[in-house]
């Protein structure tokens, strides 16, 4: 015991400088903890927890875009195929009206070819009679022309009777 | 130059003694205390400088101390951080221009000697005993507190002769780790102050500049190998047998 006591005291080891040294240690703990490691660690716990939170956000606003997305795909899909049928139909529609009207537009005009037909034989009958008439007329003239006389009504009767019997013979 | 191993006393408060040691430990204590509370003082999530600084060291240590003591890492943390800090920033402090050379001269047994005015603290054994007695006693306190009085005394004492046995060579193995812990750090330290004293004495220019940067990582080793050894220890201690 004396020669640890020995070695101690060639170390300069006193008690009052060692209790110093302690106390000074503690000291130094009680003021690291209270204002350093206390902060510090909590920032780090803080920031930790921040990041955690950031990156599950992060998730959840991902799977939140993809949904929307795959919504709009959705909905854009949905509304081609719609455009789609309504161009369908609108052609079909089209095509009938333009048939019809098509079919309309040949009977008209059969119709109106009829029609002129019909009014075309009309008015060559009347142009018939009617040179017929005039060409009776210009005989009479030339046959007062020729014979001298007034062809009247009784040489008109007889006439024709003549000429009737002559064709008969 | 001679470099007492012992540390002066350079004067008196009463009886009590003021070495240089303790008047660089109160130095230390004070940058070290002035640090942290201008640090704390605005803590932003978004870390600044001198927060960033101390948030790589504290994590680092307290990723280490988690991975060592699991759950109780919490409570070791703050010992094995400050033993870490404390011994570093004394270490580096010791290797500033001004320590060992800085001093006055003493009448003393009717010999003239040299008295510094500051001194690498841990070069002082009353430093570093101290430091391996906080140590020692924070480790068996923890112990009692995680495995109980009975668990605890079962560690040492035990009706099996062998385990008896081993038990008493463990308890011996106990003041072992308080001589080790405190002479490596002072053995260390005070060679230090003795190797670049001597080189200095030799010639003073560029030539210490190596032992200097050798100083440097060896301040840094034994401020790390004293963090590891009590966490170490804290962790094992306090480990419930059979685990």
């Amino acid at each position: 015991m004396t020669l640890i006591m020995e070695i101690l005291n060639e170390f300069g080891v006193k008690p009052v400088l060692l209790i110093a040294q302690v106390v000074n240690f503690l000291l130094l703990l009680f003021i690291l903890k209270r204002f350093l490691y206390k902060p510090i660690l909590k920032a780090l716990e803080q920031r930790k927890q921040k990041i955690v939170q950031s990156l599950k956000n992060a998730e959840e606003i991902e799977k939140r875009l993809e949904a929307v997305s795959k919504e709009r795909e959705e909905a854009l899909r949905k509304a081609s195929k719609e455009a789609e049928t309504i161009i369908g139909e609108a052609t079909t529609s089209a095509d009938r009206i333009i048939a019809q009207a098509h079919e309309k537009a040949q009977k008209d005009i059969s119709k109106m070819i009829e029609r002129s037909q019909q009014s075309l034989k009309l008015e060559r009958e009347k142009l018939y009679q009617d040179i017929k008439g005039e060409l009776a007329g210009l005989v009479m003239v030339a046959l007062e022309k020729v014979t001298g006389k007034v062809v009247t009504e009784k040489d008109q009767k007889e006439l024709i009777k003549k000429s009737i019997k002559q064709l008969e013979s | 130059m001679d470099i007492e191993i012992a540390a002066e006393t350079i004067g008196h408060i009463g009886s009590f003694p003021i070495t240089n040691s303790l008047l660089v430990t109160l130095a230390t204590t004070g940058i070290l205390s002035a640090l942290a509370v201008i640090s704390s003082r605005k803590i932003t999530p978004i870390p600044s400088s001198l927060q960033n600084f101390w948030e790589f060291i504290i994590e680092a240590i307290y990723n280490l101390s988690e991975e060592i003591a699991h759950s109780r890492a919490k409570i070791f943390f703050p010992f094995v951080m400050t033993f870490f800090l404390f011994i570093i920033t004394a270490n580096w402090l010791g290797l500033l221009p001004g320590f060992g050379t800085v001093g006055f001269k003493e009448v003393h047994e009717g010999k003239q000697v040299f008295v510094p005015l500051l001194r690498s603290i841990n070069a002082d054994l009353n430093t570093t005993l101290a430091l391996a007695a906080i140590s020692a006693v924070a480790t068996h306190f923890f112990a009692l507190k995680y495995l109980g009085i009975w668990q605890y005394l079962k560690k040492w004492f035990s009706l099996n002769p062998i385990f008896l046995f081993v038990g008493i060579l463990e308890l011996v193995g106990e003041f072992t780790k308080l001589i080790s812990l405190s002479f490596r750090l002072f053995g260390n330290i005070f060679a230090g102050e003795i190797v670049l004293a001597t080189i200095a004495g030799i010639f003073a220019f560029v030539v210490p500049l190596p032992f200097y940067f050798l100083e440097i990582i060896v301040g840094f080793i034994q401020a790390a190998v004293f963090m590891m050894l009590t966490l170490v220890f804290m962790a094992l201690l306090s480990e419930k047998p059979g685990h």
